[in-house]
């Protein structure tokens, strides 16, 4: 028996930044702990890391490459699957053109810049990430709006703090994990909580607006009306750095707390109350999450936030929402040599003229692929690569994702296990977890730290993501490195590191510097923060923010609410599952076993609804069931029910993906979009709900 | 140190179950045995977890004195001894008292004694985001639950 060996690494069960000591012994991670020295998670870890043993060592997990005969998987060599794909996308870029092939993702494993380099080499521009509905979105309002994504600076002592739509401490946060805003709380900053549904947050907080599920963007207008109305904005600030000041103060005169109230069902008080304390305690920062991205007003919301955090001076502010200092490392846009792929080819991006938001981030909206795939309009997709993603369970309208998918002429899967979109594929590529993997990670994000995520082991014939494209890349003729890690020393080499160097060191942080626009401005095209984007308004659409209504909702269609009198709210985050993930490990579907909808006392005593009971929940796109949960913290009109669930212990190739699958309900027609980023509702349509055993 | 115990403070904890999966990591266990628990109705998460119980009731209980305390306050189980009556579980007024089927003995907390011995502390602690899990000599433990209480 060998010694245990304590790698330090960082986590990736998540959007990662976590730090972990892995203990592995004779070639085999047996425990993971937090790292103490970690600065982003000071030593705690959450139950998805803690598992990772769990997922590394599963039993159903494939680790090795497979490819599809007559509809049964057979094992195949690394050469035979990477020779068959590049044989495969050479065929079809000499027949049709590269754009044929999409390239996807789903959250990633801190692989984006790799698989943006593959796919940018290759000459397509259709990458479809999550990125239009979550993060990406909302990098992408603020790069037009200030130039930055404002990220809350919880360690420079927040005294105000707005939780809108986030629960970082149970979900999966993209920049800080829910520490720092711990720690900012305990200091005794004062907390308002926007939130649907009375959680951890809500109970904690000073004050608790219950609005409506997605009219975020008008109670973010609502607050700019009291802070105009009284005065309460920043002058200096609004007078020297904002651009089109007037214009938007005009706008925002339609929406009155009266006018507010109706709209999201907010107490107009509440509101003002809520809208002064933002204001006047300074510093204060916003914290805001996916619930506001995931629907029609995507942009918008996130720009009228920005617009907030501006007039109140708070952006850039210690405490306040900041544009952090990264590290010098070569950014994800370097690596991944967007301004390679040439004009002629972004000109076929599908929706690029459509969704001009989203083609600028480079990524298209899931729609515009599956119609592509299922009408032939513009040209019909021939070929693609997924990573790491399950579009089938994750995106909205399932069964026509289901049905393009099945539909594509040559489908390559990469992930850990059979997942009901894997087995839609023709070849199985077995990835490696963050236990196996060297990264640089978090090379993507804007909070400043960059961190080594270091290979504790190798398990079975499994690749890190990064090797997969480096190694087909290669084989399509693309120009790479001989080893990923040469790979990452060309991504740190303006550090000064080499990747040896980096491991040894195990982070490194951006040197902060506030208030920088009062150097240089702001990194937009008047230099300022556009509230009026001429950006926007060079590309044709509305240069002012605004509340669209929910196209499905009592309010839009009062005809359709008749059948369906509810609002779902779609995609309660579970603290032991990451989206689609995790529903095989034991420890955590022991804590939870089934999906779960949350339904009003009063409500389920209407539909004869118990605590416990299996229940159907269905939209005018189809029907699923969740087990039902009683909650008096929601509205009695408003039912709220968990995402990502297949079952995988189901050895069906089809695994269940429809049975508890929250996006069979939810809709992509093209007028639930944002009209700019292409941003899917996966939040907020209309449903009923009924007893299983009532049914047929 | 005189005698040590564990405590959560309910009103910190978040319901993440971070200390559930760290605590089945710790000693190797499985589906089954929750040696600690969140019961969650959001918004209040209620942790069960062993006390330690000065007349622990479970010790009681137990027919073939399986269960005894050690010099430390730490109430443990001796798997070799145990009959798998369950009459500890019985009678634990906490839940925390738990089965392992594999083995077909109960089991409980035992304050990660190993980690103890590093002075690490239980994993649960280790992990918890909130820090609402504490561990200490029972008496300081006590005062800081008063102090607590009457703070954020």
């Amino acid at each position: 028996m060998g010694e245990v060996k304590k790698v330090r690494t960082v986590c990736r069960s998540c959007h990662g930044g976590c730090g972990v000591i892995a203990h592995v012994k004779d070639g085999k991670v047996i425990k993971v702990e937090g790292d103490p020295d970690s600065p982003i998670s000071y030593g705690t870890l959450c139950s998805k890391g803690l598992a990772v043993t769990q997922l590394a060592y599963h039993p159903d997990r494939i680790l090795h490459p497979m490819k599809k005969v007559e509809g049964t998987w057979e094992r195949i060599t690394w050469d035979e699957a990477l020779d068959t794909i590049a044989g495969k996308f050479k065929k079809v870029i000499n027949e049709y053109g590269p754009e044929y092939i999409v390239v996807g993702q789903g959250t990633g494993r801190d692989y984006e810049s790799h698989l943006y380099r593959f796919a940018n080499l290759l000459g397509t521009p259709n990458v479809l990430t999550a990125g239009h509905m979550c993060y990406v979105s909302r990098v992408a309002s603020t790069l037009i709006t200030c130039g930055n994504l404002p990220i809350c600076d919880y360690r420079g002592n927040p005294k105000c703090i707005i939780m809108w739509g986030c629960n970082p401490q149970w979900s999966n946060p993209d920049e800080y994990k829910g520490v720092d805003f711990w720690k900012a709380y305990k200091k005794g900053a004062r907390l308002i909580c926007v939130d649907p549904r009375e959680g951890f947050v809500a109970k904690k907080a000073d004050l608790w607006l219950q609005l409506r599920p997605g009219t975020d963007a008008a109670l973010a207008m609502g607050f700019h009306h009291v802070i105009i109305e009284e005065e309460l904005y920043d002058k200096e600030f609004v007078d020297n750095y904002v651009h089109g000041w007037d214009a938007f103060k005009e706008r925002v005169e339609e929406y009155p707390p009266e006018r507010v109230e109706e709209i999201t069902w907010v107490d107009r008080e509440l509101i003002r109350k809520a809208a002064r304390m933002y204001a006047t305690t300074k510093p204060a920062c916003i914290h805001w999450g996916v619930p506001t991205e995931q629907t029609i007003n995507c942009a918008d919301c996130t720009r009228i936030m920005t617009g907030l955090m501006a007039a109140t001076g708070n952006l850039d502010a210690p405490g306040g929402n900041v544009l952090y200092v990264n590290p010098p490392t070569r950014t994800v846009a370097e690596f991944a040599r967007h301004r390679d792929l040439s004009p002629q080819q972004r000109a076929k991006r599908l929706g690029g003229d459509q969704f001009k938001l989203g083609a600028r981030v480079a990524l298209i909206n899931p729609k515009k692929a599956w119609d592509s795939i299922l009408t032939g309009e513009p040209y019909r997709l021939k070929a693609g690569i997924l990573c790491g993603t399950n579009p089938v369970i994750t995106r909205a309208n399932a069964r026509e994702a289901y049905e393009a998918l099945k539909r594509l002429e040559f489908l390559v899967v990469i992930d850990f296990f059979l997942t009901p979109t894997a087995e839609l594929a023709d070849i199985f590529l077995p990835a490696g977890t963050w236990l196996e993997q060297n990264h640089v990670a978090d090379n993507w994000k804007r909070h400043g730290f960059v961190l080594a995520r270091q290979k504790c082991v190798e398990v079975g014939e499994a690749w890190q993501d990064h090797k997969i494209f480096l190694e087909l890349g290669k084989r399509m003729g693309q120009e790479w490195w001989d080893t990923v890690e040469d790979a990452l020393d060309y991504l740190l080499e303006p550090t000064g590191l080499t990747w040896e160097e980096f491991k040894e060191k195990g982070y490194l942080r951006g040197e902060m510097v506030y208030r920088k626009y009062r150097e240089r401005g702001f990194s937009t095209p008047t230099g300022k923060v556009e509230l009026y984007s001429t950006v926007l308004e060079k590309w044709g659409y509305d240069p002012l923010p605004k509340y669209r209504e929910i196209p499905e909702s009592p309010v839009s269609r009062p005809d359709l609410a008749e059948k369906y009198p509810y609002i779902l709210n779609a995609g309660l985050r579970t603290p032991t599952f990451f989206h689609s993930a995790n529903r095989m490990i034991p420890w955590l579907r022991e804590i939870r076993p089934d999906p779960i909808v949350e339904i009003h006392p009063d409500t389920a005593k209407k539909h004869g609804i118990r605590e416990g009971d299996w229940v159907y929940i269905e939209s005018p796109r189809g029907r699923i069931k969740e087990r039902a949960k009683l909650n008096d913290g929601i509205d009695p009109r408003v039912v709220v029910a968990e995402h990502g669930w297949w079952y995988p212990e189901d050895k069906d190739p089809q695994h269940g993906w429809d049975v508890s699958n929250i996006n069979i309900l939810t809709d992509n027609a093209y007028e639930t979009l944002d009209p700019a980023i292409g941003s899917t509702n996966l939040r907020v349509c209309l449903c009923t709900i009924y007893p299983c055993n009532e049914a047929s | 140190m005189g005698e040590i115990s564990l405590m959560f403070f309910r009103k910190d904890c978040m319901g993440c179950h971070a200390c559930e999966v760290a605590c089945k990591q710790e000693h190797g266990l499985g589906v089954g045995p929750r040696l600690v628990r969140v019961i969650e109705r959001a918004p209040v998460f209620t942790p069960i977890y062993c006390h330690h119980c000065a007349g622990a009731p479970c010790k009681e209980a137990c027919p073939v004195e399986a269960i005894f305390r050690n010099g430390k306050g730490i109430v443990w189980i001796d798997p070799e001894v145990c009959i798998g009556c369950k009459a500890c579980m019985e009678a634990c007024p906490f839940g925390a008292m738990q089965f392992d089927d594999e083995t077909e003995t109960a089991v409980k907390c035992d304050l990660c004694q190993d980690r103890l011995e590093k002075n690490l502390g239980p994993a649960c602690a280790s992990v918890c985001p909130t820090g609402c899990i504490v561990w200490g000599d029972s008496k300081t433990l006590s005062e800081e639950a008063v102090a607590r209480a009457m703070a954020l």
